[in-house]
């Protein structure tokens, strides 16, 4: 298991490997499994997350138990078909696909976490928009999940990704920065330019805090993937133009944790600070629980 | 703050029913745990929220998602969201205590689940640390009583005040490590707890079995 961005990029770089490989050889060795067996429970992943995305974009979309979010990703869809968007089709699929996934997980339906279900959409958002754009293989998305879970592992090792120990920044912001990684690799960039996208992504996110309205997984959760999935696109170009980050990944990852560890309670996924606590939050979550919360 | 992710699915995965991976699978996943543990029939749950579980466990569903995994659904069941209705209507009191104060093992997503019935009591102290991803730090089983470090896989076995030696032999002889130790001894029954850096072998718990009075790899 790697401890760092530094050591992962060594090792692909003593065995002449890319970043996904070497993720689908640690795997096989941690849970003694085949290569089949590991690349079908990746692929089983891959489908929960296509499907989920499809889900919440057809027909009526879906609509949480509160009726707080729902139907979003469809408004998203009937506005790409008119064509008339400000963003290229490309950065309003991805909004599309991260509004589909966050509002199926906000309905309690199946989705699949990366890496937690708060911040779902943000990979997916990112996968099936360069997906359309570059005609990738399945093969090729497979290989981009393994990419992104070795990025997700050291940052949940090195710092955390629960909104209750490190605020937002630890589940959008960690996920829009593996997604980052994940498309520069997948887009033919080497192992050290992921890198620099992981870093620009996950710096751009810093000290996101985590103030669901109600307590829920829904306000602002949903629309914060979109920010996740459009950062990600950004912070690949970037690194592919040859652009770096200047502070290095592993001391970004570092920067995240200090800055959660300083983040105060009522802004870590309690329900007790930031948009939670607006007069229209508030007014939310009494008709949902009543008075006495 | 160094978390305890080791496979790629605890990053991408799980697949799970929403909206929280650390409210609602994780806690799934704690449930679990009871579940193994108990291997009895249930009838009474109580369970003790902390901090971030104990401000927002309705909103996210962790109350019938740790009922459900005590039920031993998985965290993509679809009935998850119906646990604590079938639980009531199989006959189990099921309990929810909100706490004010501090978690008692050190982490905002908390949850101490205690399962009874007539002849036994069981009391498991986990947390959520994120992405679906738990640790268990605490344990109340048959009079013992440990305090884990949290980090699973973790084999629990009841063997014979003496046997411990032999246990780690055969877990270390397939290139598993064991990364701390504890054991609870009452009267001549042992409970021996290994946390280990990876799950060991079925073949490995098989043999282990075969020494033991009862074993439960988590």
């Amino acid at each position: 298991m790697y401890q760092t961005v530094a050591s992962l990029l060594k090792k692909c770089d003593e065995l002449n490997l890319p970043i996904w490989e070497l993720m689908v050889r640690t795997e096989m060795n941690f849970e003694r499994a085949s290569r089949k067996a590991v690349w079908d429970k990746m692929k089983h992943q891959l489908h929960v997350m296509q499907k989920a995305a499809k889900r919440g974009a057809s027909g009526e979309g879906v609509h949480s138990p509160t009726g707080l979010t729902g139907g979003d990703a469809v408004k998203m869809r009937k506005y790409r078909e008119q064509g008339l968007g400000l963003s290229g089709d490309d950065v309003l699929l991805a909004v599309q696909n991260a509004l589909a996934t966050n509002e199926v997980n906000a309905a309690m339906g199946v989705i699949c976490a990366t890496p937690t279900a708060g911040s779902s959409g943000t990979i997916p958002g990112v996968l099936f928009s360069i997906k359309e754009k570059l005609d990738l293989t399945e093969e090729q998305m497979i290989q981009f999940l393994f990419t992104a879970s070795a990025f997700g592992l050291v940052t949940a090792n090195s710092a955390m990704i629960a909104g209750a120990v490190g605020g937002c920044q630890a589940e959008v912001g960690s996920a829009s920065a593996m997604a980052a990684a994940a498309a520069v690799e997948v887009c033919g960039g080497t192992p050290k330019q992921a890198s620099e996208a992981f870093a620009m992504a996950l710096s751009n996110l810093l000290g996101l805090v985590c103030d669901p309205v109600a307590g829920l997984v829904e306000i602002p959760c949903v629309k914060r993937n979109v920010a996740g999935a459009v950062n990600a696109l950004a912070c690949s170009d970037m690194a592919l133009a040859g652009i770096e980050n200047k502070i290095p990944a592993d001391e970004v990852i570092g920067a995240m944790r200090r800055i959660g560890e300083k983040m105060p309670m009522q802004l870590r996924e309690t329900g007790l600070g930031g948009l939670a606590t607006t007069p229209t939050g508030l007014k939310m979550k009494i008709k949902i629980f009543g008075e006495e919360v | 703050m160094s978390g305890n992710y080791k496979s790629v699915f605890d990053i991408i995965g799980p697949v799970m029913v929403g909206p929280s991976s650390s409210h609602t699978a994780g806690a799934v996943a704690i449930g679990h745990v009871a579940h193994k543990l108990f291997s009895q029939k249930i009838t009474k749950i109580t369970v003790d929220y902390y901090e971030s579980f104990a401000q927002t466990h309705r909103g996210h569903g962790t109350d019938f998602a740790i009922v459900a995994g005590i039920l031993g659904m998985g965290t993509a069941d679809l009935r998850v969201s119906q646990a604590v209705k079938i639980a009531r209507e199989g006959g189990i009191k099921v309990k929810f205590i909100e706490h004010r104060t501090k978690s008692p093992i050190h982490h905002p997503n908390t949850a101490i689940i205690t399962l009874e019935n007539e002849n036994k009591k069981i009391q498991i102290a986990g947390c959520s640390i994120g992405g679906g991803t738990i640790e268990i730090r605490g344990l109340k089983l048959d009079g013992h009583e440990l305090s884990p470090k949290g980090p699973l896989p973790m084999v629990l076995c009841w063997i014979k005040d003496g046997q411990q030696e032999l246990i780690e032999q055969r877990l270390q002889a397939d290139d598993v490590v064991i990364k701390r130790t504890s054991q609870s001894v009452k009267a001549e029954h042992c409970l021996l707890e290994v946390e280990l850096d990876k799950k060991p072998n079925q073949d490995a718990l098989a043999e282990i079995a075969q020494l033991t009075h009862e074993l439960v790899c988590l």
